[in-house]
């Protein structure tokens, strides 16, 4: 356990100093580098040149990642390297190696033929593989097969502009079942949480570190009581989210399907926490935090990607429903 | 507002004739809810306006005089109930129409307003408002652009930040210091400044959204004509105070009812997608939309006792800051639910879904401003606290 900790705080030293230093690289390099520096592997097992680490180790990374703007699909590389570790190998040993870029697609499924229209993959058009979802399960694609097309279809992020992917009839290098599936889609979203928490601790420092420098009436504007307390406030959200899910993520083993409270109590918690907080920073910081230039709507964008996903009125309803089920006569 | 107007006008006739023409004539492909919207060009943008005032959406409750049309801000209301109704482009010359010419008609000489209000209406002249600065923000009264005597004219030094339509504004409605640093509000004085001149470099600004619709403005040595002085010197404040009133109570008053355009846009296409109709089912959203249609009616409410106390005569003072407040922290609510429903779309989405994500997605981005300008939440409350409650303040604030 404490190994474990220690592991993690040094992962997360390294996440910090490599992130910086994607800044600006096109995808292939991002990768690269990030599998130089053993991000990539630190759930995939060692038999693929992994750590094969519990989901808690690697969420700080996650945090970081969004904090800084990374761009890469992280969440989606960390997850299908453990994911293919055993029936692909080569592939799986490849995406911790930083040596070929995956995405998910995040909407739509395909059709049994292995055709329709699927979309929301992250850095879509630079990416090899694809997995996509079919019926409860998923297959993986190679993006340069005979029928497939891929074409950008950006949301809101600006880091990793979504693609859209159209499939016709194409050859899946492997069939993933639905267990391992669901297991994979309910781990990405307690990271996407780790993430949204991290770009809006971030997000937060930076309003804090303006309104100290920043004098208005004579005063440096973090003096100003109804800040402090709106601060304050904002402060219990993000701590109230980190604990509901760090608890998520420690007992995240013992519940494969994704399906317990803790899971849907941080969905819902976080889901609503970072994008507030972070809708905050950009007021405090007045008509700059309106700027592009400014750049915390970047962290805002991907939190409000992340939010849809972890859909907080999904996670409540669900809850709601297991009380029932728990508080029957 | 002036001995000019004639009210006794058949409310219900005007109403009808208003809403009829801006249906016959609002180009579809311009409504913000069309599949295929691509908002006018400015060229389109300022032709379209003038043809809005000859046709009686602007300059309502001006005096023929000045090119107005001499009614009352009844009318006015009713209009913007019109304009609101529709998803129309927003005006390239609001700061102009609505700011600006409020204040002209209050404080500018008898040839100045005939120099200055028919330009406006006929959009010859599209003004923006310098008022913020670097250094001076929610504090304005710190503001440190000097206008010096030169002659009988002005010269201007100093920078202005967070400039709306700068870019594209002939005028600059300009706060600037005539007096000290010390004087603080007592040292400002307003000017009608040309932006067509050397002294003067606008730049615009990026913002989150993706447009520049903003600008930092930059004088050196700019020179502002005897004629273009606004008010009398060293009164400035008390002038700007009435347009940040202004801006607050009575500018862009259609604003609730293109709120509910906008709220009537979201569920009914949500309504038309299978998944998104089951999601309308679900209680806590059914109560969240109630509830924006409960904000909505307030907003409307706020708007026509504001058009009442005018109109009787009275002023807004402080009162602006309350509907200001309620429209923009509901309309930001707004935004971000209609982002959380249309992002929960099947996909691939139908046309309508995507051009209804574009639309609120960007919507979204946009409010975040609304709780920043004219005054943000934080000095809004204050505003609230200090002119409507009148609670007493100690030495520490
Ligand atoms: C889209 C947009 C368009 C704009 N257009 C114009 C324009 O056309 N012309 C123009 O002159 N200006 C314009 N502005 C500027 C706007 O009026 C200012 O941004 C605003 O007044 C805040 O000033 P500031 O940016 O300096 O923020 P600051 O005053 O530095 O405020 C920073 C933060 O501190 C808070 N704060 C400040 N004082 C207090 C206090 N006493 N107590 C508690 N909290 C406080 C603020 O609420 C804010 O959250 C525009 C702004 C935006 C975003």
């Amino acid at each position: 356990m404490s190994e474990h900790s220690d592991i993690a705080a040094e992962i997360a030293r390294t996440a910090q100093r490599v992130v910086a230093e994607c800044d600006g690289l096109d995808t292939a390099s991002v990768a690269a580098r990030l599998g130089e520096a053993g991000l990539l592997g630190v759930l995939a097992p060692e038999a693929v040149g992994g750590l094969g680490l519990p989901l808690s180790a690697v969420a700080p990374v996650v945090e970081v990642a969004e904090a800084g703007l990374l761009a890469f699909p992280l969440v989606e590389t960390l997850l299908a390297a453990r994911l293919l570790a055993e029936t692909q190998p080569d592939l799986a040993a490849a995406l911790v190696a930083g040596e070929a870029v995956l995405t998910i697609a995040g909407a739509g499924s395909l059709s049994p033929g292995v055709s329709g229209v699927v979309g929301r993959a992250p850095l879509g058009t630079a990416a090899r593989w694809l997995l996509a979802p079919l019926g409860e399960g998923a297959v993986l694609l190679a993006l340069d097969a005979p029928g497939v097309t891929v074409a950008e279809d950006p949301g809101f992020d600006l880091e990793r502009p979504a693609a859209r992917v159209s499939v016709s009839g194409a050859t899946p290098a492997a069939t993933i079942p639905a267990a391992a599936w669901a297991t994979l889609r309910a781990d990405a979203l307690l990271l996407r949480a780790a993430g949204a928490l991290g770009a809006a601790g971030h997000c937060m420092d930076r309003a804090i570190e303006h309104l100290t420098g920043r004098r208005q009436f004579g005063r440096p504007l973090v003096t100003m009581q109804g800040l402090r307390f709106s601060l304050a406030r904002q402060k219990i959200a993000l701590e109230g989210a980190r604990h509901a899910l760090e608890h998520a993520l420690a007992l995240a083993g013992q519940d494969p399907q994704g399906e317990s409270v803790p899971r849907l109590v941080a969905r819902a918690t976080c889901a609503e926490a970072a994008p507030a907080v972070i809708e905050s920073a950009i007021q405090l910081h007045g008509g700059m935090g309106f700027t592009w230039d400014l750049g915390l709507h970047r962290q805002l964008r991907r939190a409000k990607e992340a939010a849809a996903a972890l859909d907080a009125v999904a996670a409540r309803a669900a809850l709601a429903g297991r009380l029932e089920e728990a508080w029957a006569l | 507002m002036s001995a000019a107007a004639t009210p006794a006008i058949d409310a219900v006739a005007y109403r009808a004739r208003q809403r009829a023409w801006l249906a016959e004539n609002l180009p579809p492909h311009w409504r913000a809810d069309a599949v295929d919207y691509r908002p006018p060009s400015l060229d389109e943008a300022k032709a379209w306006e003038a043809t809005l005032h000859r046709e009686g959406f602007w300059g309502i409750a001006w005096p023929r005089d000045y090119g107005g049309h001499g009614l009352t801000l009844r009318e006015h209301l009713i209009s913007n109930q019109e304009i609101g109704r529709l998803p129309m482009p927003e005006s390239q010359n609001s700061i102009g129409k609505e700011l600006a010419g409020p204040i002209i008609l209050a404080i500018a000489t008898e040839e100045q307003k005939r120099r200055y209000l028919p330009a406006i209406l006929e959009m010859r002249e599209i003004w923006c408002q310098g008022f913020s600065e670097p250094e001076a923000g929610s504090d304005l009264a710190g503001l440190r652009t000097r206008a010096t005597r030169d002659g009988a004219a002005w010269r201007i030094n100093g920078q202005k930040v967070w400039t709306s339509g700068a870019h594209r504004a002939q005028r600059c409605l300009l706060l600037a210091r005539t007096g000290t640093m010390e004087e603080r509000h007592k040292g400002l004085s307003l000017f009608a400044l040309k932006l067509d001149q050397p002294g003067v470099t606008v730049r615009p600004l990026r913002q989150i959204t993706g447009d520049a619709e903003y600008c930092e403005v930059f004088f050196d040595n700019a020179l502002v004509e005897p004629e273009d002085a606004l008010g009398e010197p060293a009164k400035g404040w008390a002038a700007a105070v009435r347009v940040l009133e202004v801006e607050r109570g009575t500018n862009r008053m259609y604003r609730g009812w293109r709120f509910e355009e906008q709220l009537r846009h979201l569920v009914t296409t949500c309504r038309a997608d299978p998944a998104l109709a089951r999601l309308l089912e679900d209680s806590s959203i059914r109560q969240r939309i109630a509830q924006v249609q409960v904000d909505i009616e307030v907003l409307k409410r706020l708007v026509e006792q504001t058009v009442e106390v005018l109109v009787g005569g009275g002023s807004i003072g402080g009162h602006g800051s309350l509907s200001k407040q309620h429209w923009s922290e509901a309309h930001q609510r707004f935004a971000a639910l209609a982002v959380e429903l249309l992002e929960q779309a099947p996909y691939p989405a139908s046309p309508e879904v995507e051009a209804a994500q574009r639309r609120f997605r960007k919507a979204y981005l946009q409010s975040r401003a609304q709780t920043i300008y004219a005054g943000t939440t934080e000095i809004q409350l204050g505003i609230i606290a200090d002119r409507i409650l009148k609670l007493p303040r100690g030495e520490a604030r």
